[in-house]
């Protein structure tokens, strides 16, 4: 009798024993994932509000002071120091007391009064452009829209020529959680599975145990198989929890269907369960098959477009993420999570991911050799 | 049963087992001997299928180990020179997963896992954990475990090292049980005693196969007993302080101690009566001499020595 799969049961019965009796292997495939995912979904916040301003107002009349209240109220800045100089304005930005510097000139009242330009000056630190940006747009707003005010008192016109009208779908909101849970959720199950499976190979070849299954009648797919089907269970067990953190504790509901993205992370899941077991044939020890999971992991969180768009990237960096099964699985769960797609808008997506999978895990299985030495 | 011709394994430039040919009769119990790094597990490797042979061929049973590995892998059970169980898993989860890895089921399953117990005497130790076991015990789970498919060879490899004396002797009556039973066992150890229990030895000394046969033939080979010599023991006091006496001696060849007494090997011609008069010179008075047979271990020192001047 010589079946594919001989001595798969065999090795499934063994490795979910192990898994369930080694607490360790479970607290860290489930805690740091867990802790990730809380620091991650707190800490990646694009939301800039209520940033410091200092302010410098040489002007000091109930004019200049409504401007700075304008800037206040727009909830972008907020005031935490006025100083009496230019030069104390800068210093407060480069020590880091401030982001943004307000300078309204003397001339400003008398400006505004006679019909001149009235100037205002603001200092923003460029240091981080997420910020810079915000700043810059909210006070561009600030300025079109008293320069409005003051055209439509003069010329008593009580509407404008153009105008748009923006409906923001999927996240009305704009926050920024939305964007990044579903992310996090591709990058941290992508740490726990694969780091668990690049492992387990690695710690029977260690031990020795390795050698006792290659004398027995153990096929190779069945050894591989068996190795795979419990980090399955167990990833897909920790990613229904890492959803339900997602909707309950960060608020971002799963809006489109469940079966696709359950279908989505089996798949995902056993992508990367794969590789780790690609891993693990080919690494002599846990050390190096702890270096080979980072060298896969750290290219999948710059280029996979979970923190900066893959659109912008130079075609290199873009190329990557096109062979990284983490780019689309994010993409997927965005567009289910978000934007309530489904799997007639996203089949390609998982074609991909399915396709990878089967070759990661082809590729382990006739890489695996069954000899030592 | 085990047929090697010209079996070599070489690791690059390191030639690791050099033209090793033997056979092992079948229900014999093959002592393979040898010091570390000789190439013993190399062979033992090989013979299971888990190394491909650099050159020359084996067969077990008539099948090639390199080419006819699947049926190989029925015939054979092999204990790694590591314990190579699961800690995590107790003695009756061992069992029980490599009943299944090679295919039993159920009832089959149930009766041969009741058999290998009783035969191992396990079952004080079912439910613990096979990382609580000592070491003579976690040898038998390994010999269970190796058994379980009903091999007709069992290759042991230094099943007995770093386990205590009375663990020691039990593993052999257990040994002994299996060979009663028709199994063949190639073992390897370090140990002269155990060398001298087994019906058949090889000595493998870097990398090649210096002799191989029966204790009592090697006993008698000429190298080992050469013309116009002869053995004796020699029990004194001061045993250390009547070598050096005795190995300045005209016509002793050589001198080793064993444990109390000393083991001489000396012309023919030298006289019990000089050895005791050369001890009493070095303050000896009484010196117990009598003849004795060579032991494995002469025999070994003896071959390693003549192949190391062939050089």
């Amino acid at each position: 009798m010589r079946t594919p799969f001989r001595g798969f049961t065999a090795i499934l019965y063994k490795e979910f024993l192990v898994v369930l009796r080694d607490p360790l292997t479970l607290f860290f495939m489930f805690f740091p994932p867990l802790v990730e995912m809380i620091a991650f979904g707190y800490a990646l916040d694009n939301d800039v509000k209520h940033m410091a301003m200092v302010v410098l107002n040489e002007d000091r009349t109930t004019e200049s002071r409504q401007m700075v209240e304008r800037f206040v109220n727009t909830q972008t800045f907020r005031v935490v120091g006025e100083v009496q100089s230019v030069s104390e304005l800068a210093a407060a930005i480069r020590q880091g007391k401030a982001y943004v510097g307000l300078q309204i000139p003397p001339d400003f009242t008398r400006n505004l009064r006679a019909g001149h330009t009235a100037h205002v000056q603001m200092l923003i630190d460029g240091s981080s452009s997420t910020i810079a940006g915000s700043a810059l747009n909210t006070a561009i707003g600030v300025a079109f829209r008293e320069s409005l005010l003051h055209f439509e008192a003069q010329t008593g016109l009580r509407e404008l020529p153009v105008e748009v009208r923006p409906q923001i779908l999927y996240n009305p909101a704009m926050r920024s959680p939305n964007f990044f849970v579903p992310g996090v959720i591709g990058v941290v199950l992508q740490i726990a599975t694969t780091f668990a499976t690049a492992m387990s190979l690695v710690r029977e070849r260690e031990r020795g145990t390795l050698e006792q299954l290659l004398v027995s009648p153990l096929s190779r797919w069945g050894l591989m198989l068996g190795k795979l089907v419990p980090y399955l269970c167990i990833g897909n067990f920790m990613a229904a929890v890492l959803y339900a953190i997602m909707a309950w504790v960060f608020d971002v509901p799963i809006t489109g269907s469940l079966p696709t993205l359950a279908l989505a992370t089996v798949i995902y899941v056993f992508c990367l369960l794969s590789l780790g077991l690609l891993i693990s044939t080919r690494a002599a020890n846990q050390m190096q098959a702890l270096q080979m999971t980072m060298m896969f992991i750290l290219p999948s969180v710059f280029f996979s477009g979970f923190i900066f768009p893959r659109e912008t990237m130079p075609w290199i960096f873009w190329a990557i993420g096109a062979c990284l099964p983490t780019t689309y699985f994010i993409e997927l769960a965005r567009a289910i999570i978000l934007r309530g797609a489904d799997m007639a808008d996203f089949w390609q997506h998982l074609v991909i991911m399915a396709g990878m999978g089967a070759a990661l895990f082809a590729l382990c299985v006739l890489r695996f050799r069954q000899k030592v030495g | 049963m085990i047929h090697c011709e010209n079996l070599t394994k070489r690791f690059g430039h390191f030639t690791a087992v050099d033209g090793v040919s033997f056979s092992v009769a079948k229900g014999s119990i093959f002592g393979f001997l040898g010091p570390n790094g000789s190439g013993k597990s190399t062979v033992i490797r090989m013979l299971c299928g888990l190394l491909e042979p650099s050159d020359g061929r084996a067969t077990i049973a008539g099948y090639d180990v390199a080419r006819q590995t699947e049926h190989i892998k029925s015939l054979i059970g092999y204990m790694s020179q590591k314990f190579s169980l699961y800690d995590e898993l107790t003695v009756h989860e061992n069992l029980q997963f490599y009943g299944r890895l090679y295919g039993l089921r159920g009832a089959a399953l149930q009766q041969r896992y009741d058999e290998l117990v009783a035969l191992t005497h396990l079952e004080p130790y079912l439910t613990r954990r096979a990382a609580l076991l000592s070491g003579g015990w976690r040898q038998r789970l390994a010999m269970a475990c190796s058994l379980v498919h009903k091999p007709s060879v069992l290759f042991l490899d230094e099943p007995t090292a770093g386990i205590d004396p009375v663990a020691r002797r039990e593993l052999w009556d257990l040994l002994f049980e299996f060979s009663s039973k028709g199994i063949t066992l190639f073992v390897t150890t370090h140990y002269m005693d155990e060398a001298e229990r087994c019906s058949h030895v090889g000595y493998i000394h870097t990398a090649k196969l210096v002799v191989c046969g029966e204790p009592d033939e090697l006993k008698q080979l000429p190298v080992v007993n050469p013309p116009g010599t002869r053995r004796v023991d020699v029990t004194c006091e001061h045993v250390t302080v009547g070598l050096q006496a005795l190995r300045r001696l005209p016509g002793v060849k050589g001198a080793t101690v064993s444990g109390q007494p000393m083991h001489l090997l000396i012309e023919q011609g030298v006289a019990e009566q000089t050895l005791r008069d050369e001890l009493e010179k070095v303050g000896i008075a009484r010196a117990d001499v009598r003849p004795i047979a060579p032991s494995l271990e002469d025999v070994f020192v003896a071959l390693t020595a003549g192949n190391g001047e062939a050089k």
